[in-house]
C-alpha cells in the first residue's frame, strides 16, 4: 500500500515538473541582462541578412548613447511576422515596439493595433517637417501619427558596368546611355543582348512573384495611374483600377519576356546572376546595394528606373517602427520606445548602409549620407515613389495580383483575361 | 470482491501514466478541433472574432472556385502518387530483400533520403530542376539536347516533378514496411512450395504476394491521408504554381487564413478536408473489416 502511494505520489510529481517547463513561456522577448536603473522597451523586427546587421548596430548605438532606456532588439522570422504581430498585439502580449512595413500599417490602425503617438511624439520633441513629406504620408491617418518611418525602399535599376561599357553604353562620365522611352528602354536590353557574348544576360529578373509585380506597378504608375482601389476608406474601398494603363503596363513588362525576349523566362536566383556578373542589369529593391557593394569584384551603378512613360514613378514600400496598443501601456515604456524612433531616424545614415533610403530630409542632406557610396544616386526617388493603395486587404491583393501576373508573363494567359479574374477576385475579397 | 478491487487498483495506477498525454492531447489536438469548429461559424481575423455567420462560411466554399482548384490538385497529387508509391515501395523492398551482398546497400540508399527534412528535399530538388544551369538540364544539353525544359513553371512539368521528389523522399519508409512484413513470411512456406516444383513467380504470385495484401492496405490508407495533406514540398519547389496550377487544399486555407486574414473561412475549409479524410478512413476500415470477416 504505501509502495503504491509512494509511486502514485512520484508520478503526480513527474507530470507537474513535465508541465510546468511550458508555463513560463509567455514571454516576448529572450531575457537579457538590464544595465541598472533602465527601463527595458522590447522590439521585435523581421529583418535578415544585411538589413538584421544594420538594425541591431542603431540598436545598440541607442543603447549606448543614454542611460534611461535599453531597447532589447528581438529577430523574428519574416515569413510569420506578421501573423504573430497582430495576434499577439491582439492578445496583449506583443513587444513595445515593432517594425511594420507602410502597406500593413492599414490593417493595424483598423483593428486599434496601434498608439496615436502624436501627443507622445510632441512630448520627446520629434519634429515630423525634417520627414521627406511622401514617405511621413504613409504613416499619417486622419491627422494621427500612427508610425514613424525609418525608409523607403524602392524597386530601382541595377547595371554592371563591365557588361554595359562593353557594349558601349556608358557615358564618358560614366553615366548609363538610355533614352527615357518605352522604346528606348528596350532598345536598351536589346543592344546589350546583340552586343554581349550569347551566355551573358541582358535582364536578369523573376519570372513570377513580388519582382515582375513591382515593375508593373511603376510602370502602372508612370503611365498615370495610381491606384487599384480608391484611398477612402481602410475597411470598405472602391475596385478603381485604370484598366487601360493597367493593360498596357502589363503588355510592356511582358513584352520583355516573351516578345523581345530580354528576360530568360524561370531564372532560378536573378539575384545570383547579376552578382556574379553574368548578367548586365537587374531590377529589385534598393536593399540589394548592402549586397552588391560587398560581392568581390562587381562594379555596378544603381539608377533609378528609367522615366518610360512620361511621369516619374516607381514602387516603394517603407519600414515604419510602431507602438503597439495595450489597454495598461507603461507611459514610460512608450516614451523609450519613442526616444528610440527618434534616434534611429536621427541617424538614419547608419540604416542606409543597409542600402535604404532615410526618412527625413535632413538625413539625406547630411554629409554622412552624402559620403556614403551609391545612395544619393537614387535617394532622389523618395520624392515620387507611389506606394500601394492603403486599405486592410493589402497583403491579399498582392497574392490575387501576382498570381494572375504570373500566368500574363508566363504567356499562358492574356491580358485581357488576367485583369478580368483580377477585377472578380479583388472584389470578392473587398466586398 | 478482492480480484475486483485489485484491477480497480491496477487501472489506477495507469492514470500517472496517462494523465501526461491525456493533457497534451486535450490541450493541443481536441481544443483547437473544437476552437476550429467554432471559428467556421464566425466571421473571425487574425486578431478576434467578430461576428456569428452560421453556416455563411460553408456556403461561400461551395461557391469558390479557387476551393475546387485546389481541392482537385490534391486530389491529382493523390492519385497520381498513391499507386505509384506503393508499386515503388513494393518494388524496392523485394529489391532490398533479395539475399545479396549489396542488401545492407541498398536497404540504406532506399531509405536515406526519408531522414532528410522537406526543406533539405525542396533545395537539393529546386538545385536539380532549376532551368539554365540546373543539374538535369545541363546533363541534356551536355548530351546534345537543345530544348530548355522548365520543370516548375511549366504546368505539366511541374506535377511531374512534385510526384518524383516526392516518390524519392517517402517512398523509404513505406518500403521498410514492406520489407518487415515480407521478413515476416515463414520460410517453410516458400520450402513446401519448392518441393511442389513452384517457380520464382508462382512463389510470388500464391505466397508472396497474398501475405502482403494487409501490409498494403494499412499503406494505402496511411498514404491516402498523407497525400491528401500535401503541403511543404510544393509550397517550396513551385510555390503552388505556375499561378496556381499546383496549388494544394492546404496551402489555399492557409492563404485565406493569414495573408487574407479571414480565419472563420480558412477553418471551415479545414473542416471539409477534415470530413473528406474522415469519410475516406470510414470506408477503408469498413472495407478491410468486411472481408476480414
Amino acid at each position: 500500500m504505501k509502495k503504491t502511494f509512494l509511486f502514485l505520489l512520484l508520478s503526480l510529481l513527474l507530470v507537474l515538473t513535465a508541465c510546468s517547463g511550458s508555463g513560463g513561456s509567455e514571454e516576448v522577448a529572450p531575457e537579457v541582462e538590464l544595465p541598472e536603473g533602465t527601463t527595458e522597451v522590447v522590439m521585435w523586427n523581421l529583418f535578415g541578412g544585411g538589413d538584421a546587421e544594420y538594425m541591431e548596430e542603431t540598436v545598440d548605438a541607442f543603447n549606448e548613447s543614454q542611460d534611461e532606456y535599453y531597447v532589447n532588439n528581438v529577430m523574428q522570422e519574416f515569413e510569420e511576422y506578421y501573423t504573430k504581430l497582430l495576434t499577439s498585439i491582439g492578445a496583449g502580449k506583443g513587444p513595445d515596439l515593432a517594425i511594420s512595413h507602410s502597406h500593413v500599417l492599414p490593417e493595424l490602425v483598423s483593428q486599434g493595433l496601434v498608439v496615436d503617438m502624436t501627443d507622445i511624439a510632441a512630448d520627446v520633441g520629434v519634429s515630423w517637417e525634417e520627414f521627406n513629406q511622401n514617405i511621413l504620408d504613409a504613416t499619417v491617418y486622419e491627422n494621427q501619427h500612427f508610425a514613424i518611418p525609418i525608409d523607403t525602399h524602392a524597386q530601382i535599376m541595377y547595371v554592371n558596368n563591365e557588361l554595359v561599357e562593353e557594349a558601349g553604353l556608358m557615358n564618358d562620365d560614366g553615366s548609363i546611355d538610355i533614352e527615357e522611352s518605352p522604346e528606348g528602354y528596350i532598345e536598351f536590353f536589346k543592344t546589350l543582348d546583340e552586343k554581349l557574348p550569347e551566355e551573358k544576360i541582358p535582364f536578369s529578373f523573376s519570372s513570377t512573384g513580388s519582382d515582375p509585380y513591382w515593375l508593373w506597378w511603376a510602370m502602372y504608375s508612370q503611365l498615370g495611374g495610381d491606384h487599384i482601389l480608391t484611398e477612402d476608406n481602410l475597411e470598405n474601398p472602391t475596385y478603381d483600377i485604370d484598366l487601360e494603363k493597367a493593360k498596357k503596363a502589363a503588355e510592356y513588362v511582358q513584352s520583355l519576356y516573351q516578345e523581345h525576349e530580354i528576360i530568360p523566362l524561370n531564372i532560378a536566383d536573378f539575384y545570383s546572376e547579376f552578382q556574379s556578373g553574368n548578367a548586365a542589369t537587374t531590377t529589385t529593391g534598393v536593399w540589394a546595394t548592402g549586397i552588391w557593394e560587398t560581392t568581390e569584384d562587381l562594379e555596378f551603378t544603381p539608377l533609378p528606373i528609367p522615366n518610360v512613360f512620361g511621369e516619374q514613378a516607381t514602387w516603394a514600400s517603407s519600414h515604419t517602427l510602431i507602438l503597439p496598443y495595450y489597454e495598461d501601456a507603461d507611459t514610460e515604456v512608450q516614451k523609450g520606445a519613442v526616444e528610440f524612433m527618434k534616434f534611429a531616424t536621427d541617424n538614419g545614415a547608419m540604416w542606409a548602409e543597409a542600402g535604404h533610403i532615410p526618412s527625413k530630409d535632413s538625413v539625406i542632406e547630411s554629409e554622412e549620407f552624402q559620403e556614403l557610396p551609391y545612395r544619393s544616386d537614387y535617394a532622389e526617388v523618395a520624392d515620387y515613389v507611389n506606394f500601394v493603395d492603403r486599405n486592410i486587404y493589402a497583403r491579399g491583393i498582392e497574392e490575387i495580383i501576382t498570381r494572375n501576373l504570373d500566368s500574363i508573363w508566363s504567356g499562358e494567359v492574356g491580358v485581357e483575361e488576367a485583369f478580368s479574374s483580377i477585377e472578380t477576385e479583388i472584389k470578392d475579397l473587398i466586398e | 470482491m478482492n480480484s475486483k478491487r485489485k484491477a480497480w487498483m491496477q487501472d489506477l495506477r495507469a492514470i500517472p501514466f496517462l494523465l501526461p498525454f491525456f493533457i497534451a492531447y486535450m490541450i493541443f489536438t481536441i481544443f483547437p478541433i473544437l476552437k476550429g469548429l467554432e471559428m467556421s461559424l464566425y466571421d473571425w481575423n487574425l486578431v478576434r472574432k467578430l461576428e456569428f455567420v452560421r453556416l455563411e462560411n460553408y456556403k461561400d466554399m461551395i461557391g469558390d472556385q479557387f476551393f475546387w482548384d485546389s481541392l482537385w490538385n490534391t486530389t491529382l497529387f493523390v492519385i497520381l502518387t498513391t499507386p505509384t508509391m506503393v508499386a515503388l515501395a513494393l518494388g524496392l523492398a523485394l529489391l532490398a530483400n533479395l539475399n545479396t551482398k549489396f542488401q545492407t546497400f541498398l536497404r540504406g540508399s532506399f531509405f536515406l533520403p526519408s531522414i532528410l527534412s522537406v526543406a533539405v528535399i525542396s533545395f537539393l530538388a529546386i538545385f536539380m530542376l532549376q532551368p539554365y544551369n540546373g543539374l538535369i538540364n545541363s546533363v541534356l544539353h551536355l548530351i546534345g539536347i537543345e530544348a530548355e525544359p522548365f520543370w516548375m513553371a511549366d504546368k505539366v512539368l511541374a506535377w511531374v516533378s512534385i510526384v518524383v521528389v516526392t516518390l524519392w523522399w517517402t517512398v523509404g519508409f513505406n518500403m521498410i514496411l514492406f520489407l518487415a512484413s515480407l521478413q515476416d513470411i515463414p520460410e517453410s512456406l516458400y520450402e513446401a512450395s519448392e518441393i511442389d516444383g513452384a517457380t520464382r513467380w508462382e512463389q510470388f504470385r500464391y505466397i508472396t504476394f497474398p501475405q502482403l495484401i494487409p501490409i498494403g492496405r494499412v499503406i494505402l490508407l496511411l498514404q491516402i491521408l498523407a497525400s491528401y495533406k500535401v503541403f511543404a514540398q510544393i509550397l517550396l519547389i513551385t510555390g503552388g504554381g505556375p499561378s496556381g496550377s499546383t496549388r494544394p487544399l492546404i496551402q489555399y486555407i492557409y492563404e485565406v487564413g493569414f495573408t487574407k486574414n479571414n480565419l472563420g473561412y480558412a477553418a471551415a475549409m479545414s473542416y471539409a478536408l477534415f470530413f473528406i479524410l474522415l469519410v475516406l478512413s470510414i470506408v477503408q476500415l469498413k472495407s478491410q473489416r468486411s472481408e476480414g470477416n
